[in-house]
């Protein structure tokens, strides 16, 4: 016991120190400047009705993101986990794309696709007898229209993870006393998958919380708070920045609180004994087409702007303007991704750095998980609130948190400089992904039968073989799950990497930012569909059953 | 495991310097112009690997800042001078006068020898040539206020584009010429944001806006503009007849940088008559200096020299008061101009 406590400490010590403390000496700034302590900046953010406007955007457009993305993800998770239907596993693998749509260059494919000038836009138009599209895509309804898009992946993939672990006998149960599959559903099944869909509630709210692309892209005059963070920062004002962000920090730390509590932390041991239920395979062939055609319909939508960047990576320079379609096809872009050694780097680099920064992530989780499930620490609930604050700050600050911390040398107040080296980012993209990893892998320790862990011990077992032999194991579905989420997020991350990237850990976003920089959209969109191939693999394997 | 295992050391053996002194380079420019400057400074200096990184002027500024304690970078090439002048306000820069400085114009000095302008980039009026003939375009700032415009007019969000922040700025100045206040200027970006179809987020996405005729007119900087027809897209400028903004590209080394012998070679060749020549014909930049023989500037070059009218800007001005016109903008003006962008 003694032991679990001092390890407890040890791990609350090591979060404590990558999360909180860079955070904290941003937001000290923002109650202080060249002449000590001031409370200046904090009273001009109150007294602006402008920055609560833009503060109370922010919170309902996260929620309405969360309400809008756990319509779509869960009922999709049923789908494919409960139903058999000609095409299920690939489709399965391909619904969860859209979390692996590039950066920058994602932007573009939406407006080729939906802008007003796009592919849909242009087809309707045409059908309604007008040169271009009835509509314009802006406003918080593009805005919400993006988040639900982008983050129902979440829910998707957590949903999924927690099904796969709901035991079939309890659900036989419920049906032999009498309950009705509906009621079954609610009184059963949806209680069972509640740390799962907490978590990626929590998840979504805290992305949304943080989205900046969507907002700035899509928001035309529309104001959330990271927009405003950065207006303030170009326009050079540094202080108002500050503030601003430590109000989304606010926020997003009350919102944390409030999950915590609804999700509360009793572990559904009853799960994960039994087996799953198997898949239903459809016979009656009416419903059989009909979830094969829905199935469909649904992955061809969401996927259009990955093919539509497909399509883009494949026509010359400046030759699809006006038309429907793209009049030449050519393999050019791709040619000059692979003739230049400097501009494979990237990728090389890319791989490597997400790949240590996911690793990390999912052993700092199964730490977690072990203290905070299995030993019931007496910190767990801070260790847990721990992994979920890298969400409370947007990418951008987290990154400039880090880089301030770490460009110092101070080592008995825990400062190196890192700044520059080969160690940063990777050290970034695991902390970043520390939330995504821990969200599922504790979701996943709630649901393991503590007497596996017992028996394994009273069998004379080791404390590792036992996590080896039996928790990982067992774990499997969350791990691959947060894992290869972790894995695509660091892949494609532009947010963090710009401000932390060097000549020898340049990653691909910035590859893609570069190309951009150069109206080069087809070098660019090559990046990005080779970046999707990556993240794709990976999230086969990350749903793979 | 393996695999991974692999990839780390594929990585290590890549990130094996090859034995030549790395010079580190932060700029704007874009692949072309720092690749021409890359191939032709090795070429002078075999023992040297000129290492680049492409960014946005404001983002060298932060980079420059934040790695403060342990500088990454020798030289900052290229960006508005005033960009410059904040990074030499915070002891960013070292101070170096190169041997061509007295071949610019005084006003393109940075104070302090912190910095020195080497190309001149002009302001312009650019639109879809797929889409108007010369004579239809509106040859000044004024008449793009005209109600034939209406909605036609694309604009690089000006929050984050000094080029836009330079336009704006001489908006408000001549405002502030005419009037003593610059309501005036306001007033003239009110009507402009009527005519105002949409702000693109970056310059890829006003490109390809301008591409596919969301709109068919912008305000952007003539390089670009001309880079684009070499690539055989449909887009012309015309130079504004009452003067445009022309913004100071200026060159600096980096307070604090590994290679000061080398940078300072590099900033030598930079402003170099034959480099200016060469970055004049490949990559349409308008050189600083005045002494590049005539002649030997291409025919836009030449053109644009006899044709352009420079503003006369007070950057001081701009440099001080540029964020609270840009914040009042943003809050005020932006999407409240009538019609047009955010109805």
């Amino acid at each position: 016991m003694n032991r679990g406590r001092g390890t407890g400490w040890l791990l609350a010590l090591i979060l404590a120190w990558l999360v909180v403390y860079p955070i904290a000496l941003v937001v000290i700034d923002s109650v202080k400047d060249d002449s000590g302590w001031t409370t200046q900046y904090l009273t001009a953010f109150l007294s602006d009705s402008h920055e609560w406007g833009a503060l109370w955007n922010s919170v309902w457009l996260s929620v309405a993101s969360v309400a809008l993305a756990g319509t779509i993800g869960i009922p999709l998770a049923f789908v494919f986990e409960r139903l058999e239907f000609p095409g299920r596993r690939i489709l399965g693998a391909l619904v969860a794309l859209p979390a692996v749509l590039p950066p920058l260059v994602g932007v573009i494919a939406f407006l080729f696709l939906y802008g007003e000038t796009g592919f849909v836009g242009r087809v309707v138009g045409a059908v309604m007898g007008t040169s271009q599209a009835p509509w314009r895509l802006r406003g918080w309804g593009a805005i919400l229209l993006v988040h639900a898009y982008s983050m129902y992946v979440y829910f998707y993939l957590f949903t999924r993870a927690g099904l796969a672990k709901v035991d079939s006998s309890m659900i036989e149960a419920a049906h032999s006393l009498g309950h009705s599959a509906r009621s079954t559903l609610f009184k059963v099944t949806l209680p069972l998958l509640r740390p799962q869909i907490g978590a990626a509630a929590l998840l979504t709210f805290m992305t949304a919380l943080g989205s900046f692309s969507a907002p700035y892209i899509f928001g035309g005059g529309f104001r959330v708070m990271t927009t405003q963070i950065v207006t303030s920062k170009l326009n050079g004002d540094i202080h108002a920045s500050v503030v601003e962000t430590a109000a989304l920090a606010a926020v997003a730390f009350v919102g944390l609180v409030l999950f915590r509590r609804y999700q509360g932390t009793r572990s559904v041991a009853a799960v994960g004994k039994g087996t799953p239920p198997t898949a239903r395979t459809l016979v009656q062939p009416l419903a059989r087409w009909s979830a094969t055609a829905l199935g469909w319909t649904f992955a061809v939508v969401l996927l259009l702007p990955h093919a539509t960047l497909l399509l883009v990576s494949l026509i010359p320079v400046g030759t699809w303007t006006t038309e429907l379609f793209p009049t030449e096809y050519t393999l050019g872009n791709y040619l000059a991704l692979a003739a230049e050694p400097e501009r494979l780097r990237p990728l090389v680099n890319s791989v490597w750095m997400a790949a240590i920064g996911t690793l990390g992530a999912l052993a700092l989780a199964l730490w977690a998980g072990r203290l905070v499930v299995q030993k019931r620490v007496t910190l767990r609930k801070h260790i847990e609130t721990l992994t979920s604050l890298p969400w409370a700050v947007p990418g951008t600050v987290l990154a400039i948190a880090l880089a301030t911390t770490f460009s110092v040398r101070a080592p008995w107040v825990g400062r190196w400089v890192l700044v520059g080296t080969l160690a940063i980012l990777p050290l970034a993209y695991m902390i970043r992904n520390v939330p995504i990893v821990a969200g599922s892998v504790l979701a996943g320790f709630r649901q393991l039968d503590p007497a596996l862990d017992e028996a394994a011990a009273s069998l004379g077992a080791s404390r590792w073989r036992t996590v080896l032999r039996v928790t990982v194991p067992l774990l499997r579905p969350a791990l691959l799950a947060g894992g290869a989420l972790a894995f695509a997020t660091a892949l494609g991350d532009f947010v963090t990497s710009v401000v932390l990237y060097t000549f020898d850990t340049r990653p691909i976003s910035i590859e893609i930012l570069s190309a951009l920089r150069d109206f080069d959209i087809g070098i660019a969109a090559a990046y990005g569909v080779v970046l999707m191939l990556i993240s794709a693999a990976a999230m086969v394997v990350g749903t793979r059953r | 495991m393996r695999g991974i295992r692999t990839v780390l050391v594929a990585t290590a053996a890549m990130a094996c310097s090859d034995g030549r002194e790395p010079l580190v380079i932060y700029s704007p420019h874009g692949r072309g112009l720092l690749t021409l400057a890359e191939r032709t400074f090795e070429a002078q200096h075999p023992d040297v690997d000129v290492r680049w990184l492409d960014m946005g002027s404001q983002d060298v500024l932060d980079r420059v800042k934040s790695e403060r304690a342990n500088p990454q970078s020798d030289v900052w090439f290229g960006g508005p001078s005033y960009l410059f002048d904040q990074a030499a306000s915070e002891s960013l820069l070292v101070a170096y006068r190169p041997t061509w400085a007295d071949s610019i114009p005084t006003r393109a000095w940075g104070a302090g020898d912190f910095y020195f302008a080497v190309y001149e980039t002009p302001a312009v009026i650019a639109y879809n040539s797929d889409a108007l003939t010369p004579d239809q375009v509106p040859d000044d700032w004024d008449l793009v206020l005209e109600p034939r415009w209406r909605d036609q007019i694309l604009i690089r969000d000006p929050n984050a584009s000094g080029t836009m922040r330079t336009i704006f700025g001489m908006v408000i100045q001549r405002g502030l010429r005419a009037t003593g206040d610059t309501a005036a200027g306001y007033e003239w970006l009110r009507r402009l944001d009527g005519q105002t179809r949409d702000y693109a987020i970056n310059p890829a996405m006003l490109h390809q806006k301008l591409l596919r005729r969301e709109g068919v007119l912008t305000l952007w900087e003539l390089p670009d503009i001309l880079t684009e027809q070499r690539k055989g897209n449909p887009f012309d400028f015309v130079l504004p007849t009452s003067g445009t903004p022309v913004i100071e590209d200026a060159i600096a080394i980096v307070r604090g940088a590994k290679r000061p012998r080398l940078a300072r070679a590099f900033v030598e060749w930079v402003g170099s008559i034959e480099f200016q020549i060469m970055v004049a014909q490949q990559e349409f930049r308008l050189p600083a200096r005045l002494d590049v023989p005539f002649d030997s500037l291409p025919d836009w070059a030449q053109k644009v020299r006899t044709e352009m009218v420079a503003e006369p800007m007070d950057w001081g001005l701009l440099s001080r008061e540029g964020a609270a016109w840009m914040s009042y903008w943003d809050r005020n003006i932006r999407g409240r101009g009538g019609t047009g962008a955010q109805r």
